[in-house]
């Protein structure tokens, strides 16, 4: 049985000239046309990684149907959700694996009955803990499913690879009790994952633990989530308006010509254009489960400038002739040359077109205290984060490592 | 200290023996003329470059050996890369010698950096310190490894050239005056052959002192005199071939030279006194033969075993005079060499001006035979003409220990003949002459000399040389081919001489009293000096 959209608010959505949506006061609505846009919006958080939203936008168009759904901003909720519980929901995993094996449907709800009824709370609203990528779109699926309002705050802003990178995990706060739903039917519910030391992170990366070994021991993913939280008390540490943002490049996306300048597209998505040429170089290294370690290097067409891509599922540094140029969190992306669409990490390969371009990451992450979460060296890879002032030069964060 | 210090061109460095295993990896176009002022050794990527350099030795000029750059897949290397760029350094040398990334390699490109690898990049870090810093040093060095290795090397040239080819890594070779290499590698090519030849034939070895010879291919030769083993002949000529002018190798080898210069002298000596010795054993056991009456005895031909000389059978004596000058031991390799290509196998003995020489067969040659062995000496006297002018006279063949003596008795008579006949190659064989060359004998008398010079007279001091051409031309039957060819004129110069003589003479040379008279004028006119005075 079809579920129905919550929020149908027939001609207060988006005129047809493409203008970005705007935040407020009215929510941005997303309706089965806008799938498109915010599949690149997605990917383009998705900074090189994130899973293939693709793979979501075809059932999310389904549950759509005629109808629509709104990206409720948590600075303007709805009389009706004050106070109520939202539950932040996703898919942990080796999400690639979901293009082989896709979602039964309930594996959302699934979750969601399994936390709520341990908890003992309602789940009022859904939000998404990831914003880039595939999870960009699954939180949107399973708001449609349960018929639960969606609030567009989330715990990254981007696409990041580990749970230890949630804001909520960053400001020290429990990513427990919390439930994982496996598409072939079992679900954990894990109360606790401190370990006995119970130092700070140990929370995390213990779910962690516990989630890989457990999609591991079935289908490769599963549907998580987290603790129903009251809404202010959710929203407090998280990234807001991602998705209305991702809406917004996506439609700007959408007015780029075919093989678009590079002032075009720096124009549109507020970027800045790194290299345009071909890939000369891809070194890919397994790095276990889920995580792979790879460097691409495009040689600038007309400056004959040499760029680096240094990854780790996403991108994460861009060394420009031999200086480091941008990184994590900040959004780099190669996009391809023709179509201007973001292109996965996995899927490069030498002699590719591209344009490699870096648009700015979420502001949250770039506190002291969240940055080395975040920066190249909290990958391993001994750099410090590099901020991208779109219209001026990098500038080498200081409260980064070295 | 921060004075500017001389350089070496990072060119001539990846020439260099103690560089043999460092390759370059990226950045080929740009290190034509960079020029390397020492070696920075750098532990790791990351490291800052303050902390190898300091700030009194900048990094500007240098190499910057990364002795642990881990894996060539590292960001962090075109980090490095950068980074030494700005920082002013020459190259940058890697541990290892794996080939970089695309990226790594087309940034090196694009920076114009050379980027070099070796398996041992210390090693070639302290080389390139030795040639920048401490040239003397490596002199000292290079000079005591020549002395060890001339004191080790075997009693001959070719060995003691070997070892020193092995020491100082580079082709090394031994000259006679004009630039006949006797030992050793190539190094010369081409027309530096010639240029060098020219170069040794003017220069004098009073100064024993090693000299550079620049090439016009960069190259450099290093040269130093060894003194004739007499002391009075042209000197011979050590050389060594570098590919380019590096002050602090060419220094090096020059002093290496000094040292093996008296060590090849040494060698040279040993094998002359070997030469001599046995050439004295040879001319003995000759002269016993010569003077033979009957069957040779016992001990005669026990030494004649020895030598490989074979008594009996049938002989042919060669007799091969040259010049008084001409260093008849020293050469008796090259004669036998030549009779050898010829497949001649003679015993040859040092003998006066020359060699006397046989070449025995097993049964008594035919005709043909004879006259086909007259030719293949005559082939061989061709060869030798390239090292030693010589003249020739074949005997007739003889049996038996002294028919040895007689042949060569004969072929010494046609050599004296054959020395003054230019028009025959200075070749006489003497099956060929017999009585005739007898009778010739006849036409030295004072009664026919000056007759035979006024029968020629109006051919004197006429242009075009008309007596030698007469001669030639019945030397060679009237033929005006065979007469070109002796003289090495055109057949038409000939053809018109003769008939300008025919004209000057009033004679016609179809009449046979004719012809042999201007015969007998011509030899008697070329052979005997013309009169003193008006």
């Amino acid at each position: 049985m079809p579920t129905r959209p919550v929020t149908v608010r027939p001609g207060r959505m988006t005129d047809v000239t493409g203008t970005p949506a705007r935040t407020s006061p009215a929510p941005a609505l997303i309706r089965a046309a806008d799938v498109d846009a915010l599949v690149v919006g997605v990917s383009l958080l998705g900074s090189g990684g994130g899973g293939d939203a693709v793979t979501f936008a075809g059932v999310l168009r389904r549950r759509l149907g005629d109808g629509e759904i709104a990206l409720i901003s948590p600075d303007d909720l709805p009389d009706a959700l004050t106070g109520g519980h939202v539950v932040p929901i996703g898919v942990v995993g080796a999400i690639n694996v979901l293009t082989e094996k896709l979602p039964s449907g309930r594996e959302f709800r699934d979750a969601v009955a399994a936390v709520t009824r341990w908890t003992g709370r309602r789940a009022d609203a859904l939000m998404a803990w990831e914003a880039g990528g595939l999870n960009g779109l699954s939180g949107l699926v399973a708001a449609l499913d349960l018929g639960l309002p969606f609030v567009d705050a989330d715990l990254m802003g981007r696409a990041l690879p580990r749970l230890d990178q949630f804001t909520w995990a960053v400001r020290g706060r429990p990513l427990t009790p919390c439930a994982l739903a496996e598409p072939s039917g079992p679900i954990l519910v894990v109360d606790s994952a401190e370990g006995a030391d119970g130092a700070a992170g140990a929370n995390a990366t213990g779910l962690e633990r516990t989630a890989r070994s457990f999609v591991a021991s079935a289908g490769g993913w599963a549907a998580l989530a987290l603790c129903p939280t009251e809404i202010g008390e959710a929203t407090r540490d998280t990234v807001t308006g991602s998705l209305t943002r991702a809406l917004a490049l996506g439609r700007a996306h959408a007015t780029l010509d075919q093989a678009p300048a590079p002032e075009a597209v720096a124009d549109a998505l507020d970027a800045r254009v790194l290299a345009t040429g071909r890939i000369v170089d891809v070194v890919r290294e397994g790095m276990g489960r889920g995580f792979r370690r790879g460097s691409l290097a495009v040689v600038d067409t007309a400056s004959g400038a040499v760029l680096r891509l240094e990854a780790e599922n996403e991108f994460l540094l861009a060394i420009l002739d031999g200086e480091l140029t941008a990184s994590c969190p900040d959004l780099l992306c190669v996009l391809d040359r023709r179509t201007a669409v973001p292109r996965a990490v996995e899927r490069l390969r030498v002699g590719d077109e591209v344009m490699a371009v870096v648009l700015p990451g979420p502001e949250w992450w770039w506190q002291d205290e969240a940055i080395d979460h975040v920066s190249p060296s909290a990958f391993g890879l001994d750099a410090p984060a590099v901020r991208t002032a779109v219209a001026g030069t990098p500038v080498v964060h200081t409260g980064g490592p070295r | 200290m921060t004075t500017a210090r001389p350089g070496v061109p990072l060119a001539a460095m990846l020439e260099h023996p103690s560089w043999q295993d460092v390759t370059v990896l990226a950045g080929s176009g740009g290190h034509g003329d960079r020029i390397l002022t020492g070696a920075v050794v750098h532990a790791e990527l990351s490291t800052p470059f303050a902390e190898v350099a300091g700030p009194d030795a900048p990094l500007t000029g240098r190499l910057l050996v990364v002795l642990l750059p881990g894996e060539r897949g590292d960001w962090r290397l075109d980090t490095l890369l950068r980074r030494a760029h700005t920082a002013g350094a020459a190259a940058v040398l890697l541990a290892g010698t794996e080939p970089l990334r695309r990226a790594s390699h087309a940034l090196a490109a694009r920076l114009g950096l050379p980027v070099l690898g070796a398996a041992d990049p210390l090693t070639a870090h302290s080389a390139l310190n030795l040639v920048t810093a401490q040239p003397q040093l490596m002199t000292a060095e290079t000079v005591i490894r020549t002395a060890t290795a001339c004191q080790h090397a075997g009693d001959t040239v070719d060995e003691l050239l070997n070892e020193l080819t092995t020491l100082l890594r580079r082709p090394t070779a031994l000259f006679h005056h004009a630039g006949d290499r006797i030992a050793g590698q190539r190094v010369l090519y081409g027309d530096e052959t010639g240029a060098v030849a020219a170069w040794l034939g003017g220069s004098s070895a009073q100064h024993p002192v090693p000299r550079l010879v620049e090439l016009p291919s960069r190259a450099v030769l290093v040269i130093h005199p060894v003194p004739d083993t007499s002391g009075a002949g042209p000197p011979y000529w050590l050389a060594v071939r570098l590919p380019t002018a590096l002050r602090a190798e060419s220094d090096a080898v020059a002093a290496a030279l000094s040292v093996a210069a008296g060590a090849v002298r040494q060698r040279l000596t040993l094998r002359r006194l070997g030469l001599e010795r046995s050439a004295r054993s040879r001319a003995s056991l000759l002269g016993e033969l010569l003077h033979l009456a009957g069957d040779a005895p016992v001990a005669v031909r026990r030494r004649a075993l020895d030598l490989d000389w074979q008594l009996d059978g049938w002989h042919t004596g060669v007799r091969i005079g040259v010049a008084p000058e001409v260093d008849v031991a020293g050469l008796r390799a090259d004669v036998v060499a030549a009779l050898g290509a010829e497949e001649l196998d003679a015993a040859v003995v040092e003998q006066g001006d020359g060699w006397s020489a046989w070449i025995t067969a097993g049964r008594e040659p035919s005709g043909i035979e004879v006259e086909r062995l007259a030719g293949a000496i005559r082939r061989a006297q061709r060869r030798l003409a390239d090292t030693v002018g010589t003249y020739v006279g074949v005997g007739r063949v003889h049996a038996g220990p002294e028919g040895i003596a007689r042949t060569l008795g004969e072929a010494g008579d046609a050599a004296r003949l054959a020395q003054g006949r230019a028009a025959t190659g200075r070749f006489l064989h003497v099956d060929r002459l017999g009585l005739a060359q007898l009778l010739l004998a006849w036409t030295r008398t004072d009664t026919f000399q000056p007759a035979a010079r006024s029968l020629l007279e109006p051919l004197v001091g006429e242009s075009g040389d008309l007596v030698r051409t007469l001669a030639a031309f019945l030397d060679a039957e009237s033929s005006t081919a065979e007469t070109a060819a002796v003289l090495g004129v055109h057949r038409n110069t000939v053809t018109a001489r003769i008939a300008r003589v025919q004209q000057l003479l009033g004679v016609d040379l179809a009449d046979p009293d004719e012809r042999l008279a201007l015969h007998l004028a011509c030899r008697t006119a070329l052979t005997s000096p013309p009169p003193e005075g008006p």
